[in-house]
């Protein structure tokens, strides 16, 4: 299968702070590849650098067979961008500003009239077409952003969060979209810090302090955890959260309301030794069972483990 | 390339047109300002100062000075007083701009023949009704003294022709040839039109790029594959056209409102005016392209408009600026449209009179755009 980008060693500075450090990174083509990590970790400045936005310190990308340090503006019509602020003109109308980023990718005539019309049909804006972009709620604007990411049929989509902040229902049409595209043949680079959204991916990868600390499918991630989970429901769960943390063999603790998620790279026997040192402190224990780790669980232990953060690295 | 160019051009009329208040406040804004500028400065010419007499001497001859200085337009006599210290007061309060002391024995003294001595007291804090006063004085005086001169000649039987030849043998007749009635309107309206052409271009282009930035919008332009170049002259066009309008209507206000000659050459001076706002519009796009936020280019834009003003010629001629200032005056083009629009209205002048004029406007403007492109980039940091 073909590469829709590649990055070998791709390191970014501004100034003395290194935002993405010696970045590998393998995209295929077709693929729905979600990018997470928290705020900060590079993610942003990844994209830019892969959309031709800005320039490597070191390192290369290849991005649609094209080199993003040499090859920019070449780049740039083949892929469509969607920024995590949303940076249409809200004094244009809905279909003004399609026709007019249509226009720019050099869509002229039939061709672009059609193209306009398609998308937004697809993005489910027809009726809306003529309204001020300004008066369109957060959900629509997401997906006219889209729309206007892709009213020219790019190979690859670059989406920086786009449900940021979007209710349920939002966030599930954007996704169907993102499937349409993806059925296309596009490939879809996605960045979110939503763990459930990185379930919908083909490909996830994390990204913590400018590196990348692992990547996989979600079912791969989650297999190749290298530490088990005991869920422990507990009262007081404080009380119970406290004592377990200074246990031998436990490598982390996370509070989820009445229940505690205990992490650990020796898992025979742990429930009971568990529930025995808990019952001899005087806490209530309801039930303790061993529990498949979610991808959240998989970046909580990633973090946890990746090499500690070096300054001017 | 033209079709990017035109794809650009229509969203910024949009946005233009579709901001009701703004874009009315730029249709009507320089023919305010044409209006304002032009009643503000154009009635250059001082007149009616005021001045305080202090006739000591009440007598005949005391009176034919007196009466001399009020048959100049310059001068309003404002009324007489009593003693020297009324008259002190007056003046430091600024209520007279000059004071005129006759002292007492003036007519005894010139009818024995004595040297005699008037006393003229002015006002320096306004140093440009002081010199013209004093120019007042000495005409008054120089005609009051050859008057006398004749009359004694003619007592001795010389002509008073003859005698008007023996006190004055030269003398100076003035022509003045251009701008014949010496308005200072006529040489002003060329400066104030550049002006308020400059004042509205030059800012409206700084801040477009800059606005684009803060609202996140140049993201999406520079994701896309549009060139420099066409977001330039996509952003440059529009406004362009917006201030052809403004050329229009000024150019109407200053013939219709301020008798300026505009109609009798109107393709010349249509020249000049675009060609002129396409270097401001050039400038505001180099300040667009080098700020980072619009506030920074107001700022820019404030430190280039001001000087102009200064050092332009656009209000008083250039001659009146230092030598070694005067370099800097010949970096602006408002100096070469005023200069240029001057000779047109006030001397008649043609395309042969201008040409050089016109040229170094168009190197401005393929100057400032190519600086504007090379300075814009299209990546982030």
């Amino acid at each position: 299968m073909s590469l829709a980008i590649e990055t070998t060693n791709l390191t970014r500075r501004f100034g003395p702070v290194a935002a993405v450090r010696g970045l590998n990174l393998r995209v295929k083509s077709g693929e729905i590849f979600g990018f997470l990590g928290p705020n900060g970790a590079g993610k942003t400045t990844t994209i830019r650098m892969l959309c031709g936005l800005l320039l490597p310190s070191e390192g290369s990308a290849c991005v649609a067979g094209l080199d993003v340090s040499r090859e920019a503006e070449g780049i740039k019509r083949r892929v469509g961008y969607m920024p995590q602020k949303f940076s249409l003109y809200g004094d244009l109308t809905v279909e003004e500003n399609l026709d007019f980023f249509a226009g720019l990718y050099r869509l002229r005539g039939r061709e672009r009239g059609d193209r306009v019309a398609d998308t937004l049909r697809r993005i489910g804006l027809l009726d809306r077409a003529t309204m001020l972009t300004d008066h369109l709620s957060g959900g629509l604007k997401q997906r006219l952003a889209l729309g206007c990411a892709l009213v020219h049929s790019p190979a690859i989509l670059f989406l920086d969060e786009p449900t940021a902040g979007a209710d349920p229902l939002s966030r599930q049409q954007m996704w169907d979209l993102l499937y349409v595209a993806a059925g296309e043949g596009r490939t879809v680079l996605v960045t979110t810090h939503y763990v459930e959204e990185a379930e919908r991916c083909q490909t996830i990868a994390f990204m913590h302090h400018g590196r990348l600390i692992g990547s996989g499918s979600p079912e791969q991630c989650r297999a190749e955890l290298g530490e088990g989970i005991v869920e422990v429901d507990a009262a007081p769960v404080m009380q119970a959260a406290e004592l377990v943390r200074g246990m031998a063999g436990v490598t982390g603790v996370s509070v989820y309301g009445h229940t505690l998620r205990v992490f650990s790279r020796a898992m025979d026997g742990l429930d009971r030794s568990l529930q025995s040192s808990l019952v001899e402190a005087g806490i209530l224990v309801r039930s303790i069972r061993p529990v498949p780790p979610t991808l959240e669980d998989v970046f909580l232990v990633l973090t946890r483990t990746a090499p500690a953060e070096e300054l001017a690295g | 390339m033209f079709a990017v160019i035109w794809d650009v051009t229509l969203k910024e009329l949009r946005q233009v047109i579709r901001d009701r208040r703004s874009f009315v406040l730029i249709l009507v804004m320089p023919i305010l300002l044409t209006v304002l500028f032009a009643k503000a400065l154009g009635s250059g010419e001082l007149r009616d100062i005021p001045m305080l007499v202090l006739n000591e001497d009440r007598s005949p001859e005391s009176n034919v000075i007196v009466t001399a200085f009020s048959t100049y337009e310059e001068i309003r006599l404002v009324g007489t007083v009593d003693a020297l210290p009324d008259a002190q007061a007056r003046l430091s309060q600024g209520k007279v701009k000059a004071v005129l002391v006759i002292p007492k024995g003036f007519m005894r003294r010139i009818q024995a023949g004595e040297d005699v001595q008037l006393q003229l007291l002015l006002d320096g804090t306004d140093n440009t009704s002081a010199p013209i006063v004093e120019g007042v004085a000495r005409r008054v005086i120089a005609q009051y003294n050859a008057e006398r001169a004749i009359r004694g000649l003619w007592e001795q039987g010389v002509k008073p022709d003859r005698g008007l030849q023996l006190i004055q043998p030269v003398y100076v007749e003035s022509e003045i040839r251009y701008n014949s009635g010496l308005s200072f309107l006529g040489y002003v309206m060329p400066g104030v039109i550049g002006l308020t052409l400059q004042l509205l271009t030059v800012m409206l282009m700084a801040i477009s790029i800059p606005r684009e930035r803060e609202r996140g919008t140049l993201d999406q332009l520079m994701a896309s594959p549009i060139s420099r170049t066409e977001l330039i002259l996509g952003k440059l066009l529009p406004y362009f056209g917006i201030a052809l309008f403004n050329v229009i209507t000024i150019l109407a206000v200053a013939d219709r409102a301020f008798g300026i000659p505009i109609f009798k050459h109107l393709p010349l001076l249509l020249t000049l005016c675009a060609l002129f706002v396409l270097t401001s519009l050039a400038t505001g796009l180099l300040i667009s392209s080098v700020s980072r936020s619009q506030f920074q280019a107001v700022q820019i834009a404030v430190f280039y408009v001001l000087p102009v003003f200064m050092l332009s010629g656009a209000y008083a001629p250039i001659e009146l600026i230092p030598e070694y200032v005067r370099p800097i005056s010949y970096l602006f083009p408002l100096m070469y449209f005023s200069r240029a629009v001057r000779a047109v209205t006030l001397r008649g002048g043609d395309l042969a009179m201008v040409w050089k004029d016109i040229v170094v406007l168009a190197g401005f403007v393929v100057l400032f755009l190519y600086w504007a492109v090379q300075s814009f980039h299209k990546r982030i940091a």
